[in-house]
């Protein structure tokens, strides 16, 4: 749904990385020296940004604005 | 025993531990992963919540934000006068109120107020959950010390690993100069230099022994010295680093000392 907080392997905090990842790998940038200049060295941190698909913005267009309203 | 600082940065420490049984390396270890306590949001409430994240997991995002703690001014809940119930010598609380105007908004980390200017989140830029036009989000955090023990959440540490320090050894006798050991080495710790082989930062090497298959037999060794530990510490942001080692040090003496004082009374 939305980028994880921590590596699940060894609980590194990666989701604070994961917006400048996305939005230089984007620019066309090679995501390989990306993570290194984050700091993520492992490849269990390497793999929670490489393989993660937003898909919070597909859920938002279902979204309701207001509180339901009990009847 | 003695402890050398080789680097140090803002969120990791690397030190080599000198004259050591590997018992109490791993005990060092161990301590620093599951007893130093450092502080975590614990219990959320929720009082509106119109974004599309359950409050189950936009709770437990919370839960794993780390925060900067300042262990001298909190109890653990159990040491506490209050006896757990929670007071303001054990329990931090976070604020966060958000609403979305025409526009999409993130929510970060860093949009948690804290009621202890100390206590805030290790890091800004955590994305916690994302606002449609109008949804709002309101709740309240309640932040209190643990440890590792308890819950992954509270550990201080991402990662703490050692190894033994490498020893690598070249046989100039029986190297015939062929440079395929250089080639092969990922650590780039061999090097060939006027027909001459030689090693740099032999710290770096991680023990593959790739060089010693594809060399002449005995040409190169590897070999590791079993009292020596190459640390490395890397904090989530909790505590600084330095911090981590010297809590866990005297966490692992008091209860050495609980231990000794136990053996004693039998």
């Amino acid at each position: 749904m939305i980028i994880p907080v921590r590596c699940f392997t060894c609980g590194k905090v990666v989701a604070d990385k994961f917006e400048e990842f996305r939005r230089e790998v984007r620019q066309g940038e090679d995501p390989a020296i990306v993570l290194d200049r984050l700091g993520l060295h492992r490849y269990c941190c390497r793999r929670m940004l490489l393989s993660h698909i937003d898909i919070i913005d597909s859920f938002m267009a279902f979204a309701t604005s207001e509180l339901v309203e009990e009847t | 025993m003695e402890i050398t600082i080789i680097r140090k940065q803002d969120d990791a420490i690397h030190f080599l531990l000198e004259g050591a049984h590997v018992g109490f390396a791993n005990a060092l270890r161990r301590t620093m992963l599951t007893r130093v306590p450092s502080m975590s949001i614990d219990e959320v409430l929720i009082l509106e919540n119109t974004s599309v994240m359950y409050d189950e997991i936009l709770a437990h995002r919370l839960g794993l934000v780390p925060l900067v703690t300042k262990l001298d001014d909190y109890n653990l809940p159990e040491e506490c006068d209050c006896e757990g119930k929670g007071c303001s010598l054990c329990q931090c609380t976070l604020t966060l109120e958000k609403e979305a105007g025409d526009q999409d908004m993130m929510v970060y980390s860093g949009d948690l107020s804290s009621q202890d200017p100390e206590v805030m989140p290790a890091t800004e830029g955590i994305p916690l959950v994302k606002l449609a036009p109008h949804q709002t989000l309101i709740l309240e955090a309640y932040a209190r010390l643990g440890t590792g023990l308890e819950n992954a959440k509270f550990q201080p540490v991402a990662t703490v690993a050692y190894k033994n320090v490498p020893l690598v050894s070249v046989d100039k006798s029986k190297c015939n100069q062929c440079g395929d050991c250089v080639e092969v080495c990922p650590k780039n710790i061999l090097v060939l230099e006027d027909d001459v082989l030689s090693t740099q930062n032999t710290l770096e090497c991680s023990l593959c022994e790739a060089c010693v298959r594809v060399c002449e037999p005995g040409a190169v060794t590897i070999d590791s010295k079993e009292d020596s530990f190459l640390f490395k510490v890397e904090s989530t942001g909790a505590l600084p680093p330095e911090e981590i080692v010297e809590r866990a040090a005297e966490i692992l003496k008091e209860r050495i000392g609980e231990a000794l004082d136990f053996a004693n009374s039998l």
